[in-house]
């Protein structure tokens, strides 16, 4: 210590010895993880959402889009910490002259154009819809599930380019000793401290869901319990432009398609109907999720008061009161119509709906993503 | 770029690896933004994430180091760790909230969307982070006074963090030289 220190010790002790391999090497392991789970789950509410032809999205279990979706916000939530620090570590390498040692080299140097890029897009435009922020003219959905795919491509290049050294790195006696600068407590605090921003932005985000840590969500889009009913709106009544078609005496719920009898029902018939009561969630692509007790109408007897044959593999196209909008109308497969808890629901708690919520009759199904649950339901089409 | 001293941590038979996975995966996602366009807007989402990496590299991390370099001359080193790790935590705080506390996703027909109070949510966010960054260094202080053996009884006597960096740079630092672009 009484040796004066050199130059390039006193420029590492400036520049923080925290720009080295190791660190970064934890930092990526903990994005892959994030960003690998935010994947996952992005792609299964894609599947939820708009199910291709080969896949049959299950019914059961009944809370599981809520928690993956969860999972998804989450998840994307916490990497925005990790890869703003990722970021800071490696940010000593974007200046490089030559920019590249040879084809190769420049083509894993571009290809963290879109893995920056689109990682903060990913994180940003996620963040900003559950803010109901839309600075851009796309649809939101679909552009952030084509730039997750970009990115992901990215990422693998990035991941197959970087793997050995990350190895390398964590290993107790890295084979490069250049690899590990920092002290090993500087980067426990350092790392310990990017986790616990992670941490408490997902609480202070996402952790209203969980009722008990409600208050603690300062940053959360929603409150548990707030809401006519009790229950949160995504859609208003007056936003689909339906307040007098559904309170309109002359409603009628329409089952037709491939069916033996066409059904034309009243508000007073579908009451007169055996009910069933189920605890279902809605469970908001945007990540909150609230479970409450529904009354209704089992899809599968309507289908059996119009004559289809219970055996048959139909899908059940339910639409809504409202006039346009991509969500006015889902699709039920064959398993989700068949499910005893797939309801045309017309009470909450015992009380008909409020008229946000889908009076007269809305959809509600296990598992199904909250876009799904069509309110305001005029007609079932089987096919 | 930092002289020998920089490690080289690119495989060759990894990045391969790697290409031949990922640039099918890439032009997979980029033929689906080009096929749906009329509703993604490929030129527009190119633009995005551009423009994403963009200010990130130039003007989010350049203004990070250089607010960084201010706040490590202001706060004394055995403090640092500490303050850094809360400054962190509000600058992201303060991003992520940013919408919110604006309302701009605020609908006037849907009280139950945005029903908090932002703003206030975002001070009671940052009050807790910096109680939390005391709490940190009156712990921290503590453990230093009384020494590691005296502390948790039974606890291996760790050295205290960066006692050795405290040491050394409790003198005048000297700016080092510019480094090479």
């Amino acid at each position: 210590m009484s040796r004066r220190p050199t130059a390039a010790t006193l420029r590492r002790r400036y520049e923080s010895d925290l720009h080295e391999v190791r660190a970064a090497a934890w930092l990526g392991l903990a994005l892959g993880v994030t960003f690998g789970l935010c994947f996952l789950t992005g792609l299964w509410s894609s599947l939820a959402q708009d199910p291709p032809g080969w896949f049959t999205y299950p019914a059961r279990p009944a809370g599981v889009y809520r928690i993956t979706q969860w999972l998804h916000v989450a998840s994307g939530t916490a990497a925005i910490p990790l890869l703003l620090a990722k970021l800071w570590v490696v940010h000593h390498h974007l200046p490089r002259w030559p920019p590249a040692r040879s084809v190769l080299h420049a083509v894993e140097r571009l290809a963290l154009l879109p893995l920056v890029g689109g990682g903060l897009f990913l994180l940003l435009s996620g963040t900003a819809n559950v803010a109901r922020w839309y600075p851009w003219t796309f649809f939101f959905p679909r552009a952030h599930y084509w730039a997750a795919w970009v990115t992901m491509g990215a990422l693998a290049v990035h991941v197959g380019a970087k793997a050995a050294a990350t190895r390398d790195a964590l290993r107790r006696a890295p084979g490069d000793p250049t690899l590990v600068r920092a002290t090993r407590s500087d980067r426990r605090t350092f790392l310990g401290g990017v986790a616990a921003v992670s941490g408490a932005l997902v609480v202070a985000a996402h952790g209203g869901t969980f009722a008990p840590l409600g208050d603690l969500a300062v940053l959360g889009q929603r409150r548990p319990g707030v809401g006519p009913q009790g229950l949160p709106v995504n859609k208003t009544a007056a936003a689909a432009r339906v307040i007098g078609v559904a309170r309109d005496p002359a409603y009628r719920l329409v089952v037709d398609g491939a069916v033996a009898r066409r059904l034309e029902l009243t508000l007073d018939d579908l009451r007169a109907l055996p009910g069933r009561a189920a605890t279902l969630p809605i469970a908001c692509v945007e990540g909150w999720s609230e479970s409450v007790r529904w009354r209704g109408v089992q899809v599968r007897d309507l289908l059996a008061l119009a004559g289809v044959d219970p055996g048959a593999r139909v899908e059940v196209a339910v639409e809504s009161l409202q006039p346009s909008g991509l969500y006015r109308a889902s699709v039920l497969n064959h398993v989700q119509a068949r499910d005893p808890d797939t309801l045309l629901a017309l009470e909450i708690d015992g009380e008909p709906l409020h008229i946000d919520h889908g009076f007269p009759a809305r959809l509600v199904g296990p598992a199904r993503p909250g876009v799904a649950q069509t309110k305001w339901v005029s007609r079932l089409v089987v096919s | 770029m930092t002289g020998p001293s920089t490690p080289e941590t690119t495989s060759r038979r990894g990045l391969i690896a790697g290409l031949v996975v990922g640039l099918p995966v890439m032009a997979f996602g980029t033929r689906g933004a080009f096929t749906e366009a009329a509703r993604v807007h490929p030129a527009e989402l190119g633009r995005w994430i551009v423009g994403a990496a963009v200010v990130n590299d130039l003007l989010l991390l350049p203004a990070v180091l250089l607010l960084g370099r201010a706040a490590r001359r202001l706060v004394p080193p055995h403090l640092w760790p500490a303050a850094r790790t809360g400054l962190v935590a509000s600058g992201v705080l303060a991003l992520v909230s940013w919408p919110l506390v604006r309302g701009y996703g605020r609908s006037p027909d849907n009280p139950s969307l945005l029903p908090r109070d932002y703003a206030s949510g975002l001070a009671a966010a940052l009050v807790a982070v910096w109680l939390a960054v005391a709490a940190w260094l009156a712990i921290d202080h503590r453990r230093r006074r009384c020494g590691p053996i005296a502390s948790a009884g039974g606890a291996q006597p760790t050295p205290t963090r960066s006692t050795t960096k405290t040491s050394v740079s409790s003198g005048p630092i000297t700016p080092p030289a510019p480094r090479e672009p």
